[in-house]
């Protein structure tokens, strides 16, 4: 320190950085958004860009590497990988959505029952969910398959919902505790506002951020949990194509080395949840910085 | 004294849950038992081995018979297998344990590691390679990443055996078991590794900035010193916590993983006994990972009592996620669950 | 008093909480007051006396373990009576709570939550539409319309309490229970919304059930005050005769407590 004094508190910051930063996309996640809309979209328009039907068994040309004519290969029957990632994307994507918006469902009526329920009724639900939850998952989808019978894309989108929506009921359920006991609700149920009123009005916005996070990984979790089962042999037959069925050969292609039944349709499946997963934590910090300004 | 009845009463509706489920779910157990003799079987024959194995009876009679037998100590037999139940869990549990157990430990030990080496060296390119890293590895299903490790390194290096706990023929060989737990212990360290160690490291970053550390500064304390014997010490308690919950957690991931691997453990053992209508077998594995969970959710209750007396029961569970059973990879790295089980 | 003066007859009320199975906490025990059509009744005692119990039993919040709460001529308590006149007693009943920051929902805007309770009982705002409805309220209670839009976060303390405040009077209710309504803001915004409520009761004539732990508030506002201490009633007299003649000894030292603006005879009064 050469001065012997110095001026403390007020200190001028360079403006230039400030600048710099202020655009638009700053904080946003462009690459994940975009790169998710290219593939939803390559799903959705997949007739456009599919070069070959992708169910048509080719016997001539089986188990191919990745050349001119079959852009990522064939599999073991013939099909053509290229067509089956964007057609099969669909079912996955579908599959992901649809079980999402019935454990969604089923979260939001059970949690904000027994949040908004006399203590003892409480207990008894949540004990109901903790035996649920301790019954391991790969069974439970067995059980439900196997009462459901054969497995469709609705009745595994239908598995995957109804034995997903625990945790979310509980995160709700805590929120509802929390906010029913706050004044504004209060108040309201002094006006005369009914349960359902209270709920839509009051709890569903006020917990709708704190679920928002959790929703979306859900879509991520069940887009592999259709995946998986699928690939070990109790979610989607062969012969109904998507991101996980396509993988369930991947037994075979480990006998004969052929890398690309596995790591095509497996790249497509991460980046898409790689997308969906920068999304969902976008979503949570920016919710989470507008309560704390609250 | 409570706690124990809740418990005992937790797993008494585990088990009729896990009966009326698995016994509604349509198939033929004489399958598992007879194979493909069953097919041949006259009617006659069909009745007789009903009322043998006791399948005639309606669900409520054969419920409280499996609860009286229980209370005698007897679970019955595999029908798959024809030994006792207990025998048969016993020849693979310990291949179980020690996927899990290991790799339990490994994920404790290397997932503070890292935490606290990126807390450390928050926000500088090492720190964001590494949660880039991170999040991307904690997207990729288990199976596939297996898959691939297969490829590389069985099938293409081959380096590494693809399955299985070990050759045939050398059974007593430690050596050779452990050759073969490499590939899947990877997996299920790396599948987890990263839940945890981002909320290590988001912990300490929240300790890092509380009041306490900036007069440890003003007071001269060295920086390390305040990391360590401070910040850390501060958030274990908790972090025990929530590595017990994750117990089961991990423990579930490694179903898949010994699928893939064709590893004989409970995770091949339960998946077999609920495709093939094992009951007997299959209830005592509900059952087992039932009060597993029940367990560890307990200890997770004490230990945040201890560290706040105003946690009640009940409410700590909601805290963690534990959907991602049916895949085994974890929700991704999470400052709301962590931050809900400090407000709780 | 005239039986039909009385608008709200509490009766014995008393309430109790429990906390485990064995201990359990008396917070009123037999309290008993009326209050006539258009007075301002106010309600003194320290923090954990069981005001504001009071307060939420009369606006059914809770339901009294003993004791009855006759408002209009109807038993609020009796559930049957109740669910009969229920639209009657939450159209002329409101409530203003202590802390304006939790009584309005942070997620909705100021002209939703003034016409709130419009909304709830379907009525039809004699205004023409809502929001010409809770923009008069808004004038009314001295904000400026500006403010329609905006989030109650984005409003100070003194203009939040005033929209809690425009929320209860939409309904142009008959008895108005403030529970402690400026014990959470700063002293001049104290002083604005007391005399706000004494303006706002003057053109209504509503009854006013006005919960404070501050004398001199009290003292300003209310016509009749009751003191009351660990839960029971202890004095009730007209404002000007309980602070002139103070009976019960815990008024005597709650008059007392009163800071005097003087600071000689402040040390007078000794230690």
């Amino acid at each position: 320190m050469t001065e012997q004094f110095e001026v403390v508190g007020i200190r001028q910051i360079p403006s230039e950085k400030q600048e710099k930063k202020n655009r638009w996309h700053e904080g946003k996640p462009v690459l994940s958004g975009g790169l998710l809309m290219l593939i939803v979209a390559g799903c959705l328009f997949c007739n456009l860009i599919m070069t070959k039907d992708p169910s048509y068994l080719d016997f001539q040309h089986y188990n191919i590497a990745p050349d001119r004519e079959f852009l990522f290969g064939t599999d073991m029957m013939g099909r053509d990988i290229f067509s089956m990632v964007w057609y099969g994307g669909r079912i996955s994507l579908f599959i992901g959505i649809v079980s999402t918006v019935i454990s969604t469902m089923i979260a939001v009526v059970f949690g904000a029952v027994s949040g908004s329920a006399p203590a003892w009724a409480d207990t008894l639900l949540m004990r109901l969910t903790e035996i649920l939850l301790s019954i391991p998952g790969l069974l439970m989808v067995i059980f439900v398959q196997a009462i459901l019978g054969k497995a469709s894309v609705l009745s595994i989108s239908f598995v995957i919902g109804i034995t997903s929506w625990m945790s979310i009921a509980k995160i709700i359920r805590t929120e509802v505790r929390q906010i029913r006991n706050s004044e504004y609700v209060i108040a309201s149920k002094c006006m005369g506002g009914s349960f359902f009123y209270i709920l839509w009005r009051h709890l569903t916005p006020n917990f709708v951020s704190s679920i928002m996070f959790m929703v979306v990984m859900n879509v991520r979790s069940a887009i592999v949990a259709e995946s998986t089962l699928s690939f070990m042999g109790i979610g989607l037959p062969v012969e109904i194509i998507s991101w996980g069925s396509m993988m369930s050969l991947a037994e075979n292609a480990l006998l004969t080395n052929s890398w690309w039944l596995i790591l095509i349709p497996g790249t497509f499946l991460i980046v898409t949840l790689l997308c969906i997963t920068n999304l969902g934590n976008y979503l949570r910090k920016n919710v989470n910085r507008r309560e704390r300004n609250i | 004294m409570r706690r124990f009845l809740t418990f005992l009463i937790s797993i008494f509706l585990l088990s009729a849950v896990v009966f009326y489920m698995s016994r509604l779910a349509p198939g033929d157990p004489l399958v598992s038992y007879y194979g493909d003799r069953v097919e041949k079987m006259s009617p006659a024959e069909r009745e007789w081995a009903e009322e043998k194995l006791g399948l005639d009876d309606p669900l409520s009679i054969q419920y409280i018979r499996w609860l009286e037998n229980v209370f005698h100590g007897d679970f019955g037999i595999s029908y798959k297998y024809k030994m006792d139940v207990l025998e048969v869990i016993r020849g693979r549990i310990g291949n179980t344990l020690i996927l899990g157990g290991v790799g339990f430990l490994l994920i404790f030990v290397f997932s503070l590691l890292l935490g606290i080496f990126c807390a450390w060296h928050e926000d500088r390119m090492i720190d964001r390679v590494i949660c880039k890293a991170g999040t991307i590895i904690s997207c990729i299903p288990e199976f596939w990443l297996s898959l691939v490790l297969i490829l590389v390194f069985s099938v293409n290096l081959q380096w590494l055996p693809s399955g299985g706990a070990y050759t045939i023929g050398r059974e007593g060989d430690a050596g050779d078991r452990i050759w073969h737990l490499i590939l899947p212990m990877i997996i299920v360290v790396i599948n987890h590794l990263w839940y945890y160690a981002y909320m290590i490291r988001n912990k300490l970053l929240e300790e890092v900035r509380a009041d306490y550390v900036l007069l440890a500064r003003s007071k001269g304390l060295k920086k390390r010193n305040i990391m360590f014997r401070h910040c850390l010490q501060n958030i274990i308690p908790s972090y025990l916590s929530i590595m017990a919950i994750s117990v089961p957690h991990i423990l579930g991931g490694t179903y898949i993983i010994e699928t893939v691997f064709s590893y004989p453990g409970l995770g091949t053992l339960s998946y077999e006994s609920a495709r093939y209508q094992d009951y007997n077998l299959l209830m005592v594995l509900c059952i087992m990972s039932g009060i597993l969970v029940i367990v560890c959710n307990m200890i997770a209750q004490t230990i945040n009592e201890r560290i706040d007396p105003r946690v009640k029961m009940n409410e700590l569970v909601c805290t963690m996620d534990i959907t991602s059973e049916i895949t085994g990879v974890a929700g991704m790295p999470d400052a709301a669950d962590t931050a809900e089980v400090t407000r709780v | 008093m005239k039986e039909e003066e009385i608008l709200l007859d509490v009766q014995h009320l008393s309430h109790i909480f429990p906390i485990t199975r064995k201990i359990s906490v008396r917070a009123v025990d037999d309290v008993s007051f009326k209050i006539r059509r258009g007075e301002i009744f106010g309600l003194v005692g320290e923090s954990g006396s069981g005001k504001s119990t009071v307060a939420r039993c009369v606006m059914n919040i809770y339901k009294p373990s003993g004791g009855r709460i006759i408002y209009k001529g109807v038993d609020v308590c009796d559930s049957r009576q109740f669910r009969k006149n229920k639209r009657m007693l939450q159209t002329t009943r409101q409530i203003i709570f202590q802390d304006s920051d939790s009584s309005l929902d942070q997620r909705m805007k100021v002209c939703d939550i003034i016409s709130e309770p419009m909304r709830i009982q379907h009525m039809t705002p004699p205004r023409g539409t809502m929001r010409a409805e809770a923009e008069f309220q808004m004038h009314y209670v001295g904000l400026n319309a500006d403010y329609l839009d905006k989030y109650p976060s984005e409003l100070s303390g003194g203009q939040r309490q005033r929209v809690a405040i425009a929320r209860a009077l939409v309904m142009e209710p008959e008895l108005l229970v403030a529970d402690e309504p400026v014990a959470a803001l700063d002293v001049s915004i104290q002083a604005q919304i007391v005399n706000l409520f004494r303006h706002l009761q003057k053109e209504h004539g509503f009854s006013f059930l006005f919960i404070a732990h501050d004398l001199a508030m009290v003292e300003f506002l209310c016509d009749r005050v009751g003191v009351m201490y660990r839960g029971k009633l202890v004095e009730t007299a007209p404002v000007k005769e309980l602070f002139a003649n103070p009976k019960h000894p815990y008024t005597k030292r709650l008059l007392s407590a009163i800071p005097i603006p003087n600071p000689r005879i402040e040390r007078q009064k000794g230690l």
